[in-house]
């Protein structure tokens, strides 16, 4: 009995002693997980480099080009006159040089000059304190309009949306390369059907401080909506594209275009000017030429896209919302609808990194007969977040007109000096607002995430230029050295 | 003439021997004519005992003398000696001579004039019928060497009579002689003294003589001669002066001329010495030997004052102690005689592992199957790579990175090894000819290794086959070693493998210097590869320190080679204030989810959930959580069930230990302290869940083996759920889905190689795009880093050097449109190749930042593209040339403090080494507590192995696997390493559950089992 007993209580103890075992490892665990344990993390040593000072330096295309002027060699390309050119910087008095670039295709390159590389001195201007445009405005058989540039940085990789090469359109890619090495560049065209085989666009040479010209209809014809997308290694490259229509016998508007803003998933482009009311609907089949308001989506990555593309008026009235998707690997030119007369900021959301810039017509009336062709175009692009001070250039042109947008949540008070003086200019919260230009030169200050462009709109003329900030080449970069 | 006798009694301490020494001088049937008691630092005992016996002369000091300084004194008081028969007996409180021996002694000194000295035969004082000492001699080479040491006396030696030397007790001297030959000599306090006087009176034309008649029964208490215990402090202490006493006669007895070589040869000697300790297992008398050396080098003038007593009373040469000499065939003879003696003794105390015989050999075989299906697609590779794994270097180079000086990385500094890089060195070196080899051989040999390492951990704790295989087996799937084999983490998988070798180790420290030095070694090895375990394991060997009693002293060790080996890279760490820094994992730091408590408790260190997250979707509506702890419960209730085991002491120190890992695992997650680029990496859970899941496999190993019946269904059935539960993770590398990959040989591009080859230290600036559009630049040398060319001390560094701000500068401005000089990147480093690679992942912040630097580096004039290519785009620098200064190892970078940093390092991992080797089976005392009966209790008539050679006759020589010390790395407290005598059974504190059966079967128990 007592050995019963005895035996009894043992193998009482031994189960609360396993019991006791588990009740402690399972309080371990939770004190393990419940109690927030201090972390120790080491900080990550770095240090911020600020670039040495070097020379900054924009490039101004040159002189509009016209293919096959001379009957004789129709191949080759000839400037139409002179462009108009205007420098700025800040400060003003900054010593700034201008060094022409060769340019071996242009016949008329001894008479109308050529493409101009603008360069500061080291440490003479601050990071995007430098700037170059340029308008030339032109009536020629084969030609006729305005057009307007700024000067561009030249860089590795860049994205032209504008240009046809369908009847009557034809478009050059203006291919600069400043640098002191040669670059060797590939040009890759998409289109409305997707990407265009083009081998022998693909390493091309651009001998160091030369450009050199391609036509966009050589590589790629009978393109409603082509995007050109540019890669170069070396040197870098300032790219451009000239867009000229003709429509019937009648030229009917010309545009130099500049670098849109490259991939994203949002995209801003801002003051696209429309002078005229009218236009076609987004859901509209058959939008057929280019004489209505309209904007040129392409997603690069190779998958379809939803988009929205959100049409506001710079005086915040009107506008509306169009969502649509875009197709895989294809270029999509979507009409803006029926517009009023004004100026608007298109803003645009994807679910996958897109590349935009959006065209606007003046001049003629709705049909497609020479006698109511319109008179210009204008592609204005989409650009990149200014920096917190911008300098810009403004050529001479009819009714220049900065145009300024804030994406962001909170109004934005910009500073914008001028040849009349001083303004302080308020931008609200997901806003736009537009300063009437007069002088070839404006200093912006407070202009930190703002996106902004000039346009100059003329009776018969029509013509925006992008105000981007300068390349991430000069911005500081944070180095690990471990 | 009456010859007058004076006995000189020296006295310490007063009781029962003085007493009856008295007596036994008053009991002479030819009484001493006068007592001379000298009493030195005398209790009050001592002195009320000797006034009472009413001596001649009583001459008290306070201080502590030796026996032949004590005699001195003694005889100091005496009036000259009036004839050439007057003698002085020199006796002990601790020597009672017999009746006869004065008489005895006397009658040799009176019939032989020539006779100086004579002394009698020592006996043991408890038991008179044993021979403690008979006169003493010495070889020729001068080692001391008693003629008859510990023997039954049967009369066998009543025939001797002249000898070289004697042992001071009861020696009798002549009065004249004594003086002529200054008495004892100073510097020889405790040993030799009489020998010394014995060689001084043969070479002053005495005689020394034994009488065999005169019988002095001695204690060997420490007054004349050395104290005679067995205690390991008394050994240590004789060890020392029997060294220094014979270092002390060398230089007194050795030709004038040859005298300052000797002098000239005791350090090295010495060193020789302790080589020779170590390999016998004796490490606690290499201090003795080098303090001998030292105070005979530096004693003064003893030794001159030696040579010159010497030189004064001799009278003859060298050859007339010849003859007494002891012969080397008698020294041979006794050589043999002490290793047949050792070979005896290890005979009766293998250890009975029985490897074959529980099925040790299967499990190896398994393990090796296991491995091969696991990496079949490794074997026929030369390298491996992924992950935390890089080549290695060449043979010399991976050398000089184990060793304190330049560390190739980054810029490049002077500073303190990783002790990881020792490991990797050794384990380079087993394929010299190609040391990155080794990393494909240690991923093949990992499992079996780590299976063998937890067999033979288990094989302490148990006999039973099965039981040992459950643990091999649970070991070498532990989730976070296949976690390790997988990310190819190098410094884990060699402490998984080792953990368990370490635990064997330990267990086999208590009883042996040679596994203690083993299990050092191996300590310091885990740490090396993970400085994370450090703590928990510093833990672990305090409290074996506290609960293993006599056993401590072998374990006191265990953390030398570990710390000498940290040493540098701790001052350095502490010194620039980052101590956490020290737990960083070496190698590579590799990233990862951090994981959550539920997953450590699982053991699954990297996130996830053991791959069932992906398997159980697609197959059944489980949640995956679910399905793998369930498959772990088995084993962690295993382990908790040994709380109910017989000898809770070893449950609670597993246990203790599973705690302490988890501990370690979770605060592993809370320290991030390595730096890549912008990113911190935690240090790895892993190290910690390898130990929580030793004390898991341990536990369950006791726990298992306390079931009597169905132990080997219950082994089974863990280790079968315990392989389901990693099967995901197995098939997850048997396919190669897995960071781990068939080598790379090298990580940069084939073009910088080709330059490699001509040029080893081409430098080429590596710059990786970060997420936060950052860039990490790095410089590489040669074909490109190695694993032994990393460096924590550079990983975890939160200041930049200036070189390292330069380094920032020049890779900023490359990567940028930029005014400075591009060609001060080869001017400042030496850079010929600069190196962008892609960005990681769609980052779009990344990829910024590479189409940046690639514009800026393609525009740069300095620059020529080479081109596209496996590691990234590629450009040359046009002014580079072969060999740039700046890219350069600075000559003797570690100077001075690099070599003694490196010899001190290489001294003790060579004595821990020397230690470790196996040679002292038999030379080591036996500390093996006699088998209790209780642990294997049930092993020995049911386990798969009976103990075969256990019931051996001789209690000592029981052999003892099963009930060891407990589990690792705390052994039990139950040995008594060098004492018999003293040994005091540790009782256990769990009372026996039930009577056993079958007890009949058990070997012979010590009469130490509880008394149950």
């Amino acid at each position: 009995m007592a050995a019963d007993r005895r035996a009894l209580i043992r193998g009482g103890l031994r189960a609360l002693g396993f019991v006791g075992a588990s009740a402690l490892a399972v309080g371990l665990l939770a004190a393990a997980a419940a109690v927030t344990w201090p972390d120790y993390r080491a900080e990550p040593p770095s240090v911020v480099v600020q670039p040495a000072e070097s020379r900054q330096q924009r490039v101004c295309p040159g002189p509009l080009l016209t293919l096959g002027a001379d009957a004789a060699a129709a191949t080759t390309v000839t400037s139409v006159g002179p462009a108009d050119l205007v420098t700025a910087a800040e400060p003003a008095d900054a010593v700034l040089e201008q060094v022409p670039l060769e340019a071996p295709g242009n016949a008329g390159g001894a008479a109308d000059g050529t493409p101009i590389a603008i360069a500061a001195e080291p440490g003479g201007v601050d990071a995007g304190m430098l700037a170059g445009a340029q308008s030339q405005a032109v009536a020629s058989e084969t030609l006729r309009g305005f057009a307007a540039t700024a000067c561009a940085e030249a860089v590795a990789e860049s994205w032209l949306v504008a240009g046809a090469t369908n009847l009557g359109r034809s478009g050059l890619i203006l291919l600069a390369n400043p640098s002191p090495v040669a670059a060797t560049v590939d040009v890759r065209v998409f289109g409305e059907a997707g990407a265009v085989e083009a081998p022998s666009a693909l390493g091309i040479i651009v001998p160091a401080g030369t450009q050199r010209v391609l036509s966009l209809a050589g590589l790629a014809p009978n393109l409603v909506s082509p995007v050109v997308h540019v890669t170069s290694t070396g040197g870098a490259i300032a790219a451009s594209l000239e867009h000229s229509v003709v429509i019937g016998l009648a030229p009917a508007g010309i545009e130099l275009t500049g670098v849109t803003a490259a991939p994203a998933t949002s995209q801003v482009i801002p003051g696209v000017p429309v002078p005229q009311s009218g236009g076609v609907e987004a859901t509209e089949d058959h939008a057929d030429g280019d004489d209505h308001p309209a904007v040129r989506l392409f997603a690069p990555g190779g998958d379809a896209a939803e988009v929205s593309i959100g049409v506001v008026a710079e005086s915040g009235v009107g506008g509306g919302t169009i969502e649509t998707t875009l197709p895989p690997g294809q270029v999509l030119d979507v009409p803006l609808g029926t517009l009023d007369a004004g100026t608007y900021t298109i803003r645009i959301e994807s679910d996958a990194p897109v590349v935009a810039a959006a065209r606007t017509t003046v001049g003629g009336a709705q049909g497609q007969t020479d006698a109511a062709a319109p008179s210009d175009l204008a592609w204005t692009v989409a650009t990149a977040p200014l920096l917190d001070s911008a300098v810009v250039a403004v050529p001479p042109g009819p009714s220049p007109t900065l145009h300024l947008v804030n994406s962001g949540g909170s109004a934005a008070e910009v500073t914008v000096t001028g040849a009349g003086g001083e303004r302080v200019v308020s931008v609200p919260a997901a806003g736009a607002a537009s300063v009437a230009i007069d002088g070839d030169r404006v200093v912006l200050a407070g202009t930190q995430g703002l996106h902004a462009s000039v346009s100059f709109i003329g009776a018969d003329e029509l013509a925006s230029m992008a105000v981007q900030p300068p390349g991430p080449l000069d911005s500081p970069l944070q180095v690990y050295p471990r | 003439m009456f010859p007058r006798v004076t006995a000189i009694l020296v006295v310490h301490h007063g009781g029962d021997r003085l007493s009856r020494t008295l007596d036994a001088i008053r009991a002479q049937d030819r009484t001493p004519d006068a007592l001379v008691v000298v009493l030195t630092q005398a209790d009050a005992d001592a002195r009320a005992q000797v006034a009472a016996v009413g001596a001649s002369h009583v001459v008290e000091t306070g201080e502590s003398l030796s026996f032949g300084d004590a005699v001195r004194a003694g005889e100091r008081v005496l009036d000259a000696p009036a004839s050439d028969a007057d003698a002085l007996w020199l006796l002990a409180e601790d020597s009672a001579p017999d009746a006869t021996s004065l008489r005895a002694l006397l009658a040799t000194l009176e019939t032989a004039r020539s006779v100086a000295v004579a002394g009698p035969k020592l006996v043991e004082w408890d038991e008179p019928g044993r021979i403690a000492a008979l006169g003493r001699t010495m070889t020729r080479l001068g080692r001391s060497m008693p003629i008859v040491a510990d023997e039954l006396d049967q009369g066998q030696h009543d025939g001797s009579s002249d000898v070289l030397g004697l042992e001071p007790a009861g020696i009798l001297v002549r009065h004249t002689a004594w003086q002529a030959l200054d008495g004892f000599d100073p510097a020889l306090p405790t040993v030799d003294d009489a020998l010394d006087l014995g060689v001084r009176a043969r070479l002053a034309g005495h005689r020394v003589v034994v009488v065999p008649e005169a019988r002095v029964r001695f204690a060997a208490a420490g007054v004349a001669g050395p104290p005679g215990d067995g205690r390991g402090r008394s050994r240590r202490r004789r060890a020392r002066a029997a060294r220094a006493a014979a270092l002390h006669r060398r230089l007194a007895y050795a030709p004038a001329w040859t005298v300052p070589l000797h002098w000239l040869s005791l350090l090295p000697l010495a060193v020789f010495r302790s080589v020779r300790l170590l390999l016998t297992k004796q490490p606690g008398v290499i201090p003795g030997e080098f303090a001998a050396a030292l105070t005979t080098m530096f004693s003064g003038l003893r030794v001159s004052r030696s040579r010159r007593v010497l030189r004064s009373a001799r009278t003859t040469g060298w050859s007339a102690v010849a003859p007494l000499r002891m012969q080397p065939d008698e020294v041979r003879r006794r050589r043999q005689a002490a290793t047949e003696e050792r070979k005896l003794r290890a005979r009766g105390r293998t250890d009975e592992l029985q490897f074959l015989g529980t099925g040790g050999g299967w499990v190896l075989l398994g393990a090796a199957v296991a491995s091969v299906a696991l990496f079949s697609w490794l074997i026929g590779s030369t390298g491996v790579g992924g992950g935390g794994l890089l080549p290695l270097s060449g043979f010399a180079e991976l050398w000089r990175n184990a060793a304190y000086g330049w560390r190739d990385v980054g810029t490049g500094f002077v500073g303190a090894a990783d002790p990881f890089v020792g490991v990797l060195a050794v384990l380079g070196s087993l394929t010299f000819w190609s040391p990155s080899f080794v990393l494909v051989l240690a991923w093949l040999l990992a499992l079996p290794a780590a299976a063998m390492g937890a067999w033979f951990a288990a094989s302490r704790l148990t006999e039973r086959g099965s039981i040992r295989a459950l643990a091999a087996i649970v070991w070498a799937v532990a989730p976070p070693f296949l976690t390790a084999l997988a990310e190819a983490r190098p410094g884990a998988v060699v402490a998984h493998v080792l953990l368990g070798w370490l635990a064997f180790a330990v267990f086999g420290a208590a009883t042996s210097w040679a596994a203690a030095a083993t299990g050092s070694l191996l300590f310091a090895a885990v740490i090396a590869a993970a400085p994370s375990l450090a703590p928990a394991l510093i833990v672990a060997w305090m409290v074996a320190l506290a609960v293993s009693g006599r056993a401590a002293v072998r374990l006191a060790g265990l953390p030398i080679p570990a710390l000498v080996l940290a040493l540098p890279l701790i001052v350095e760490q502490v010194g620039r204030g980052t101590p956490m820094a020290l737990l960083a994992d070496p190698g590579v730091p590799v990233g990862g989810p951090t994981p959550t408590v539920w997953q450590l408790a699982l053991g699954l260190p990297s996130g996830g959930w053991g791959g069932w997250d992906e398997l159980v979707r697609d197959l059944v509506q489980l949640d995956p959580r679910i399905v793998a702890s369930v498959l772990v419960l088995p084993l962690v209730f295993a382990a908790l069930a040994a709380v109910l085991a017989p000898g809770i002491r070893r449950a609670l120190l597993a246990l203790g230990t599973v705690v302490l890992g988890f501990a370690t695992a979770v605060a592993a997650t809370h320290v991030s302290v390595a730096i890549v680029g912008p990113d911190v990496v935690p240090v790895w859970a892993g190290a910690g869940l390898s130990l929580a899941w030793l004390g898991l496999t341990l536990a369950a190993v006791v726990s298992i083996s306390a079931v009597r019946r169905g132990f080997a269904l219950i082994s089974g059935a863990v280790a079968l759920v315990s392989i389901v539960a990693v099967v995901p993770a197995a098939v997850v590398i048997a396919i190669d889905d897995v960071p781990l990959a068939p080598a790379a040989e090298r990580s940069l591009p084939a073009y910088v190689v080709a330059r490699a080859d001509s040029d080893p230290r081409v430098t080429t600036l590596r710059m990786q795009p970060e997420s936060d559009g950052g860039m990490r630049a790095t410089l590489e040398h040669g074909s490109g880093l190695t694993l032994d060319d990393q460096s924590t001390l550079d990983q975890t560094s939160t200041e930049l050097s200036a070189k390292d701000e330069e380094l920032a500068t020049v890779a900023g401005n490359l990567a940028s449109r930029s005014g400075l000089d591009p060609e001060a990147a080869v001017r400042e480093f030496g850079v010929a190749f600069v190196l962008l690679a892609p960005a990681r992942g769609d980052d779009r912040e990344a990829l910024q930042a590479e189409a940046r630097a690639k514009t800026a580096l393609d525009g740069n004039p300095a620059l020529v593209a080479v081109g596209r290519t496996d590691f990234g785009t590629l450009w040359r620098f046009a002014s580079a040339v072969p060999d740039e200064p700046a890219a350069r190892i600075p000559a003797n970078a570690g100077g001075w403090l690099g070599a003694l940093i490196t010899t001190v390092q290489v001294i003790v991992i060579l004595a821990a080494l020397l230690l470790s080797i196996p040679t002292g089976a038999g030379r080591e005392p036996d500390r093996r507590m006699p088998r209790r009966g209780r642990g294997t209790r049930g092993d020995g008539g049911r386990g798969p192995s009976p103990a075969v050679g256990e019931s051996t006759t001789e209690p000592d020589e029981v052999s003892e696997t099963g009930s060891g010390p407990g589990p690792e790395p705390e052994p039990e407290p139950a040995t008594e390493p060098e004492s018999t005598t003293e040994s005091e059974p540790v009782p256990e504190q769990e009372p026996e559950p039930e009577p056993e059966p079958d007890t009949a079967l058990e070997p012979a128990s010590k009469g130490d089992d509880d008394g149950r």
